[in-house]
């Protein structure tokens, strides 16, 4: 009796071992706590990314065809928008990390006071990625967007390739989505520097 | 098109109001006088509306104001807010429901009678997981002067 509970005891210890290391490279766990994965839609069901014309800071017309050929991570924010203040890091470090393999993060500034917010913001917080100030016709081709942030991943062809985010999304569904496009190695349960990245670590609730 | 229409659905829900104000109760005030109105704000369940002074530089304040009218305004005053944290940041806030307080002045020349105080509140909602746009309620405050 006692040697079987023992093999019992070793084979539960075993199991949650093996649990734990399929975790931390399999993509089950993307999603961290959630234990979802977001599944790129086929390429038959993807529609194009509406065309739009654009400034940046610069004062340069930037269109969205620009980024044909890349994997764009097209997200609609504003400086007053908090939720949106917790993606920007996370953003900054996949554009550093996916750069060279053909990404781009692309912001659109929802902010109605136009560039006199938005330079003074992304200075300070070292936006190291495009911004583009919005208008409500670029968000009416999305769909209005009328909550932020809303983003949307596009494929090398010009493609919404996935459901988009609306809302403070989890930082590993978009690194799942990222990786699938570039068909680069997924790191699971970890981001790129090895840090795990669930939600809850970002977001306490209100009370 | 066909995009547009597909995320129509998804944006249904927040196009609708995170805020309402309740039809104000007519001011009765004396020529020569002053008088409070307190406007009732209800926020929607799980959402919240930024104070009148948020900490942070970025974040749009609530903002009530009243056009010039038969009344002067001598002075607006909103509650002591929340705070909540998102994130790292503490927020200053009003959830649920809470009165805003004008202070009116009828000159002691102004006509008796029936009148009307226009006024606006701007605000900017969000939840946990979102914010919303910018938005106003235009509001209209029945006056008797007496």
């Amino acid at each position: 009796m006692r040697v079987s509970k023992i093999a019992a005891a070793l084979l539960g210890l075993a199991a949650g071992v093996f649990a734990l290391s399929s975790c931390t490279h399999s993509s089950a766990c993307v999603s961290g706590q959630n234990e979802q994965k977001t599944t790129a839609k086929a390429a038959k069901d993807r529609k194009p990314a509406p065309e739009f014309t654009l400034t940046d800071a610069s004062g340069q017309y930037i269109k969205l065809s620009d980024y044909r050929g890349k994997v764009v991570l097209l997200n609609f924010w504003a400086t007053w928008c908090g939720p949106c203040a917790l993606e920007i890091p996370w953003f900054e470090q996949f554009e550093q990390q996916y750069k060279s393999k053909g990404f781009e993060v692309v912001g659109i500034s929802m902010d109605e006071d136009g560039w006199k917010a938005v330079k003074p913001y992304i200075a300070e917080h070292k936006v190291n990625y495009r911004v583009l100030l919005g208008n409500d016709s670029v968000a009416a081709l999305y769909g209005g967007v009328d909550s932020l942030p809303t983003t949307f991943i596009i494929d090398r062809e010009g493609r919404i390739a996935f459901t988009p985010h609306i809302g403070l999304a989890d930082k590993n569904e978009y690194l799942n989505e990222i990786q699938t496009l570039l068909g680069v190695e997924d790191r699971g349960c970890q981001d790129e520097s090895g840090h795990h990245t669930a939600a809850a670590l970002f977001l306490r609730p209100a009370k | 098109m066909s995009l547009v229409i597909t995320l129509l659905p998804l944006f249904s829900f927040a196009q609708q109001n995170k805020l309402a104000v309740r039809p104000p109760t007519p001011l009765t005030i004396k020529r020569g006088t002053t008088a409070v109105e307190n406007l009732t704000v209800e926020v929607l369940p799980g959402f919240h509306v930024n104070s009148d002074h948020p900490r942070d530089e970025y974040v749009i304040p609530l903002k009530l104001t009243w056009q010039d009218g038969p009344l002067a305004t001598k002075s607006i005053s909103f509650p002591k807010p929340e705070e909540i944290q998102v994130g790292n940041d503490r927020l200053l806030v009003f959830t649920g429901t809470f009165d805003i307080r004008s202070e009116f002045a009828a000159p002691a020349a102004a006509p008796p009678g029936p009148a009307t105080m226009r006024g606006r509140l701007r605000y900017q909602a969000c939840s946990n997981q979102m914010c919303f746009r910018p938005a106003s309620i235009e509001i209209t405050l029945p006056v008797i002067i007496e």
